[in-house]
């Protein structure tokens, strides 16, 4: 799998540093855990966090603080190494491991070749989570967005203007841009997505589209 | 509390941490937990009450982030990560995670996820002491006003919109400092990014 497509530095400093909100840190996940390189940037951003820790001025911690911890050391006493790697929670082997951990709606119809499945994560800025399965040759028509797209595919490919999204791929975009995509013929393209407010269909023909689109 | 303590520049570089863990992962070791305890919980109470959480809940997960690090000691691998980045990921999970859980009662494993994943180390990897003290240098080369940005998100844990407000700066302009700051860290590591 050759990741042509990454999320930026200044997106993976937030996971790194724990501040990006949870439906956005989803698609991001996805893509780190299948791409060894944004797992190197990560490991390295991690270190920035380690350097702040590491000059903090101690606090002072309330009295008896680590014999209550040495207390709990022999209760918390290390599993075995496979309950810790076998950490399997419920939903399909198939995908990606940051997914499988959530509670998903079922596969539905959007529209002709496009499929959607819900993936439950509440939002205070509006964005809905989900995945998005779409036949070969399936086009999504020119459109813009009420907010942010982020996408990460993990299975087939789509094209748009002017790049191709494979396995692995990160495409964030914002309300300016308006895009097509189309799912190369071949297999069917699934992707996870964090889209905030909708998407708006353009031009005559997506005016007619946009009531039978419910995203 | 000293207040001026946590600028990077006092940070000395931790060479017995990395062997604590070590010692906790190959025997149980409780003299090395408690010298890791010593060291990292009162500065991970610091953190996490920067972050805007009240003094009990800073300490609830110093104590969890320490008994985290007992279970998972073998785990730890200190030829891809110093022994405080390691801790402040732990630490950062559980508190993503607490913010969470009180919100709706449900656990965030999303970063252990992440972390299980397998990763191909990169070419030419620099030792994490190598790398720990690039990284510490980057920090001290950056402008002021980068620092501040990248402070307040990894060290008080702050979402980038509200780095804006709280600056009075355009989200834009927070973004392209972070972006300035990351980069020239890149550029640092070279290779083993």
């Amino acid at each position: 799998m050759t990741i042509m497509h990454h999320p930026s530095d200044v997106t993976l400093a937030a996971v790194a540093s724990g501040t990006l909100d949870e439906a956005r840190a989803v698609v991001v996940a996805t893509h780190i855990s299948l791409c060894p390189r944004c797992q190197n940037a990560m490991r390295a951003f991690e270190h920035v966090g380690g350097t702040f820790l590491e000059a903090a001025a101690p606090a002072e911690m309330s009295a008896g603080a680590l014999e209550r911890a040495m207390a709990r050391l022999d209760s918390a006493a290390a599993p075995p190494a496979a309950a810790v790697e076998q950490r399997k929670p419920a939903g399909d082997e198939a995908l990606p491991a940051p997914l499988r951990q959530y509670v998903m709606g079922r596969w539905r119809w959007v529209a002709g070749g496009l499929q959607l499945r819900p993936i439950q994560i509440a939002s205070d800025d509006d964005v809905k989570v989900f995945l998005l399965k779409g036949a070969p040759g399936t086009c999504l028509p020119r459109h813009r967005h009420g907010g942010t797209e982020w996408t990460c595919v993990f299975q087939g490919a789509f094209r748009d203007e002017h790049n191709r999204y494979g396995p692995g791929d990160f495409d964030e975009v914002d309300e300016n841009v308006e895009h097509y995509q189309v799912v190369e013929e071949g297999m069917p393209c699934i992707c996870v997505m964090a889209l905030q407010g909708g998407i708006k269909l353009q031009g005559w023909i997506g005016k007619l589209l946009q009531p039978f689109i419910r995203i | 509390m000293r207040d001026n303590g946590d600028a990077v520049s006092a940070a000395e570089p931790a060479a017995e941490p990395a062997q604590w863990i070590g010692a906790i992962a190959a025997r149980h070791d409780r003299a090395a937990f408690a010298a890791l305890f010593g060291f990292y919980a009162p500065r991970i109470k610091t953190m996490i009450m920067r972050t805007g959480a009240s003094a009990e809940a800073a300490e609830d997960i110093a104590q969890e982030t320490l008994l985290t690090i007992w279970q998972k000691a073998a785990q730890y691998d200190p030829a891809r990560a110093s022994a405080s980045a390691w801790v402040y990921a732990i630490a950062r999970n559980l508190r993503v995670d607490r913010l969470r859980r009180d919100q709706r009662a449900k656990a965030f494993a999303l970063y252990e996820a992440v972390e299980v994943a397998e990763a191909e180390r990169p070419d030419g990897s620099l030792d994490a002491a190598e790398r720990e003290q690039r990284v510490r240098t980057v920090m001290q080369e950056l402008p002021e006003e980068q620092v501040a940005v990248v402070k307040l998100s990894f060290f008080e844990g702050r979402a980038h919109g509200d780095i804006a407000n709280s600056l009075q700066l355009p989200l834009g302009t927070v973004k392209s400092r972070l972006r300035l700051a990351m980069s020239r860290l890149r550029n640092r590591l070279g290779d083993a990014i």
